[in-house]
């Protein structure tokens, strides 16, 4: 394998005039080195992480935390007698729903995560504007009651389709499901529900999922896709030297195809676009136990940095569990706005950006997980002031395996990360 | 006026033999031009030429009503005659076709072996469905497709209670192309000045019997009658009659009368259109319509009522704005000025000149310039000169003063007059300017009514005439269709019946194309007042839906919430059971309070209905508190009341009044 590789790479070097920058690469040998060195510095930095409560922020802020079954079934039969009493003294009955619109966020620079306030709002049966909601919501504790009693688990759209007539769409009954757990105080998973799966990893890593042990070097060229439920993950080993984190499908298959962690020892994840609640899980516990750097790989776009944000300091729908769902310190490796200059990459494979991302863009410079980072600042601003962006494909214009041979390597070796 | 030098020069030319073959310079009388590229007066085809007539005269009358302040009272006509009609009025005898072989829909023998056997398949199917009892389509008859030389003659005759016109300028007023009185700088209906004219050019191309005028001016006591038509190559009348006659009924007005080739079938709905939405536009004017033929069944009759009795002023002329002009239009003034030096003419001859800045105009002009300057001396140069600085200088924009809108009480009342509508809302625009020409965008909006359809129903006009081709380009269409968010005011673009009315008048209108059917939406000045008018309207019209969304939903409230009474109650009801269930097998302990609940659930005297009739009684008690408070917030509050119009009887005086304290009622014998 490792010689065909070679044969491969030797092939490639006599044009290397379309491969540009490739004379700059040392060996693999030096650049391997050049990381065991970050590693080790990186592993061995990490503390403990903080909480609100070290903030003195757990009054103002709301957070969730893992309950086990019988406990969410309990909350759930203390909330469903308290509204029994209400609807018989003849009063109807109303739920108490923490907040999670955008005003009631808070991001906080110390634990680098957006915090849910404490904020909440009464949600009546007899109120026209809400009585749909209410429904809904009283629908939904019957049914995590139900998967509590049981014992299993059950996906969002099988909830979904316990009864289409009342959700009407999967979306409604998907929010209603987080408003239940924020308002039960426990994490999504708690409840037994789960979303399909969505994300996949390969590479250097050795874990059992529901007592099956899985070496993700030996899972073909697909990967393993992340199990959905975390609490059956666990035993994790690996001898990777970083985290791989791919914004897209396209650009992961090359990188798996290519065997890039057999080259340089590494974990490779996507979660194919706007990470899904088990990828982030899977990658904060990776992170948690492995005590690896994670470096991220995006599109040059203003949602390639979104989606950095969303793995990094967690999403406004979910910031009630950001603590569990976030993952510190990840790395913003590439493709960056000041790359495209950088590596040349020609002008037919740039986009300009439209007035909506140019907006987007801006927005982004105004939010504090931007501003925390001057080097992002720096990249969002040449973004925004060259309006043009690049997808990780934009790469393949040097060939396909340029993304695999050149580009990565060389930012490995430069250490060129943010 | 213009027209006299072409046709001077011309009268030699035209009567020399075509006998040379190398190309000669000729010229063409204006009305030879038209006649020619008679697309670019709207008459493209037969249908649209019959549509083009109709329109014409429609507009000559209205102008000559308004242009003495009276109400105007149109009937308009059209006739069908059928080609042995035509024939006899032509003095031509009818011939038979005796070389049958010879015309153009002659069937051989193979074709018509081949239509018959298809009409005995068809009848064979026919039968077949008749014996299963099926329902019998009517046979369509096949229509045999008209002949090349089958062509479809009309007389369109339109009579009018206007100004009428001075016995001795009839013949030029028809028999003259480019010679009118619209030649001024102001708002005017006429597309081209053509008028009748271009009718009765197309009269004489395809029928060529001649127009017939009748007309009385106040104080006349005689009738002017005059039948006439026009040559074509020499651009002048040709008179068969015109004389005065009796004038018994002390009648005013004109009646114009033409024959010509068209095509009722196709531009029926058309016509219609165009006579629905010039009653919209013009609600004082009151229009019959009817179309004859030798068909009953194919008769029309369309009677547009007057709705107000409130005209819009006459358009005054204006002088024009030195932004405007060009160097060809300052010569022309200049020729055309009595003033003697330049200081008068800048004063006289322009709008938003005033003295002030005349002499600052002048001195910048340069030294060569002096108010003092004969303005008739004034070289090429200096006049190149002159509107250089016209178009640099800052001037003030000219005033909407000289336009004549239709006014939004107009507009509205034409709008809840044809289409009835559950809601309508107007706005009047204050006056733009776009290259020196005033113009100023009027707009209506309606929810609902009938016959209208679903979605966007643009109604477009200018200068008070309705617009009805090339709608796809036109500012107002992409407007409404783009640059609107409907949603934004709680109209639903797709579903909602939706009128959009937009009238654009000015001294000049930009249209675009040759047959000035639309105004181009590249004009930013106009495509910016026609939003903003529509939208005024928009949030006039959402307050109104905003208010009937809520008097609905207080209708609907108790349905609303009662309906979601057993999916909830249901819920709850469901996690009770199970925790009755585990309490019964002693599995877990209760507080007091809740395990008396449970106890009670397990010996079913808490069920599913003692939830569901708590829960209804708790949305009866709050659906009659929420009543009350919505009926003591509102209050009992109207509609604003709109005003009726009764049109006024005919004072014969034949009648009785019953007098009563109260009212009056009269009688009419």
């Amino acid at each position: 394998m490792a010689e065909k590789k070679k044969r491969r790479r030797a092939d490639s070097d006599s044009n290397s005039a379309s491969q540009p920058f490739k004379n700059l690469l040392k060996s693999d040998a030096q650049i391997l080195q050049i990381l065991k060195s970050v590693t080790s510095s990186s592993s061995s930095s990490t503390s403990k992480p903080l909480t609100l409560a070290d903030l003195a922020l757990s009054s103002t802020c709301r957070e969730v935390s893992d309950l086990s079954l019988s406990s969410v079934q309990s909350t759930i039969e203390s909330l469903v007698l308290q509204l029994t009493h209400q609807i018989l003294s003849g009063q109807g009955f109303s739920f108490i729903v923490p907040s999670r619109s955008s005003s009631n966020q808070l991001y906080v620079p110390e634990l680098d995560r957006i915090v849910l306030k404490d904020k909440s709002t009464v949600r009546p049966f007899s109120h026209i504007s809400s009585v749909r909601k209410t429904t809904i919501t009283a629908k939904i504790l019957s049914l995590v009651h139900q998967l509590c009693l049981k014992n299993i688990h059950v996906t969002k759209r099988d909830l979904f389709y316990t009864d289409v007539k009342l959700f009407q769409d999967q979306v409604q009954s998907d929010a209603v499901l987080d408003d239940v757990s924020c308002m039960l105080g426990c994490t999504r998973s708690s409840l037994n529900v789960i979303a399909a799966e969505k994300g996949v990893v390969v590479g250097r890593l050795i874990f059992s999922d529901n007592g099956d042990m899985i070496d993700c070097t030996k899972m073909g060229m697909g990967g393993k896709a992340i199990p959905p439920n975390i609490d059956r993950v666990g035993d994790m080993q690996s001898d990777a030297l970083f985290i791989l984190l791919v914004e897209k499908d396209a650009a992961y298959i090359r990188l798996a195809e290519d065997r890039f962690y057999n080259r340089f020892p590494c974990i490779i994840v996507t979660a194919k676009g706007q990470p899904d609640v088990a990828t982030r899980l899977f990658l904060k516990k990776m992170k948690m136990e492995l005590k690896l750097p994670v470096l991220a790989l995006v599109d040059s776009d203003p949602y390639g940095l979104k989606i950095l944000s969303v793995y990094g300091c967690g999403s406004k729908n979910m910031s009630y569990d950001s603590a569990n769902l976030t993952t510190p310190d990840i790395k913003w490796l590439g493709i960056r706005p000041s790359d495209l200059d950088k590596y040349k990459i020609p002008e037919q494979c740039r986009l300009p950006m439209t007035e909506q991302d140019i907006k987007t863009g801006k927005d982004l410079l105004e939010e504090d997980f931007v501003k925390k980072n001057p080097g992002w600042v720096e990249e969002l601003n040449l973004m925004v002031k060259t309006k043009q962006k690049a997808e990780i494909q934009a790469l393949s214009s040097f060939g396909f395996q340029y993304l695999s041979e050149v580009y990565l390597p060389l930012k490995l070796q430069q250490q060129d990360w943010l | 006026m213009e027209s006299e030098c072409p046709t001077e020069t011309k009268k030699g030319k035209s009567k020399t033999p075509k006998k040379a073959k190398e190309s000669i310079l000729k010229q063409k009388s204006p009305a030879e031009f038209f006649a020619e590229n008679k697309n670019i007066a709207g008459f493209d085809n037969p249908g649209k030429c019959l549509y083009t007539t109709v329109r014409e005269l429609v507009e000559n009358a209205l102008d000559s009503a308004e242009a003495i302040s009276e109400l105007p009272v149109i009937e308009i006509t059209i006739e069908e005659i059928v080609k042995s009609k035509f024939n006899s009025m032509i003095g031509l005898v009818d011939r038979e076709r005796v070389d049958e072989e010879l015309y153009d829909d002659y069937e051989t023998a193979k074709a018509r072996e081949k239509r018959l056997a298809k009409e005995a398949r068809a009848q064979e199917i026919q039968a077949k469905n008749a014996a299963l009892g099926k329902k019998v389509k009517e046979h369509a008859v096949s229509k045999s497709s008209k002949g090349r030389g089958e062509a479809s003659f009309y007389r369109v005759t339109c009579r009018d209670n206007g100004r009428g016109m001075p016995h001795d300028d009839i013949p030029n007023m028809f028999g003259r192309v480019l010679s009118g009185t619209k030649y001024g700088l102001k708002q005017t209906r006429g597309k081209f000045g053509l008028g009748a004219k271009m009718a009765l050019i197309w009269s004489k191309m395809s029928t060529g019997l001649p127009i017939e005028i009748s007309s009385s001016m106040r104080g006349q006591n005689y009738l002017s009658f005059c039948r006439l038509d026009i040559d074509i190559h020499r651009n002048i009348p040709h008179i068969h009659l015109h004389e005065k006659r009796d004038n018994k009924d002390k009648w005013r007005g004109a009646e114009i009368q033409v024959v010509i080739e068209g095509n009722w079938t196709t531009y029926r709905s058309k016509i219609l259109h165009y006579m629905r939405q010039m009653a919209v536009i013009t609600p004082y004017a009151q229009f019959l319509f009817k179309f004859v033929s030798d068909a009953p069944d194919k008769n029309v009759t369309i009677k547009f009522a007057r709705r107000t009795d409130v005209m819009p002023p006459v358009p005054v002329e204006t002088k024009h704005h030195p932004s405007s002009v060009d160097i060809l239009l300052i010569k022309r003034l200049i020729a055309e000025t009595s003033k003697q030096n330049l200081m008068q003419f800048l004063q006289h001859e322009f709008v938003n000149i005033g003295k002030p800045l005349a002499e600052r105009l002048i001195g910048e002009m340069g030294p060569e310039f002096s108010p003092k300057t004969a303005v008739k001396s004034l070289t090429d140069q200096q006049i190149v000169r002159i509107h250089q600085l016209f178009r640099q200088a800052k001037f003030d924009d000219p005033s909407g003063d000289c336009l004549s809108p239709a006014g939004e009480y107009n507009l509205r009342l034409g709008i809840i007059k044809e289409l009835h509508p559950d809601m309508v809302a107007t706005y009047s625009g204050s006056a733009q300017v776009f290259e020196g020409h005033p113009f100023i965008v009027e707009a209506g909006v309606s929810v609902g009514g009938k016959d209208v359809k679903q979605g966007l129903n643009i109604f477009r006009f200018a200068n008070r005439i309705p617009l009805l081709f090339e709608q796809g380009g036109d500012v107002v269409t992409r407007t409404a269709l783009k640059r609107i968010s409907w949603n934004n005011y709680k109209i639903n673009q797709t579903q909602d019946k939706i009128g959009v009315f937009v009238s654009i008048v000015s001294t000049k209108i930009p249209f675009k194309g040759t047959g000035k059917e639309y105004i181009g939406d590249d004009i930013s000045e106009i495509a910016s007042a026609v939003k903003s008018a529509i939208q005024q309207c928009c949030i006039q019209l959402k307050s109104k839906i905003v208010k009937k969304m809520q008097a609905r939903e207080q209708q609907e409230r108790k349905r609303n919430l009662s309906k979601y009474i057993p999916d909830a109650t249901n819920a709850v009801y469901d996690v009770l059971k199970e925790m009755a269930k585990s309490h019964a097998s002693k599995k877990k302990r209760y507080e007091e309070g809740d395990a008396d609940i449970l106890r009670k659930v397990s010996d079913h005297l808490i069920t599913k209905e003692t939830l569901y009739e708590k829960l209804t009684q708790h949305v009866e008690k709050v659906d009659y508190e929420m009543a009350l408070e919505y009926a003591t917030q509102t209050g009992v509050r109207e509609e604003p009341r709109e005003d009726i119009y009764l049109e006024s009887l005919d004072d014969k005086g034949n009648f009785f009044d019953f007098h009563s304290p109260i009212f009056v009622f009269r009688l009419f014998l």
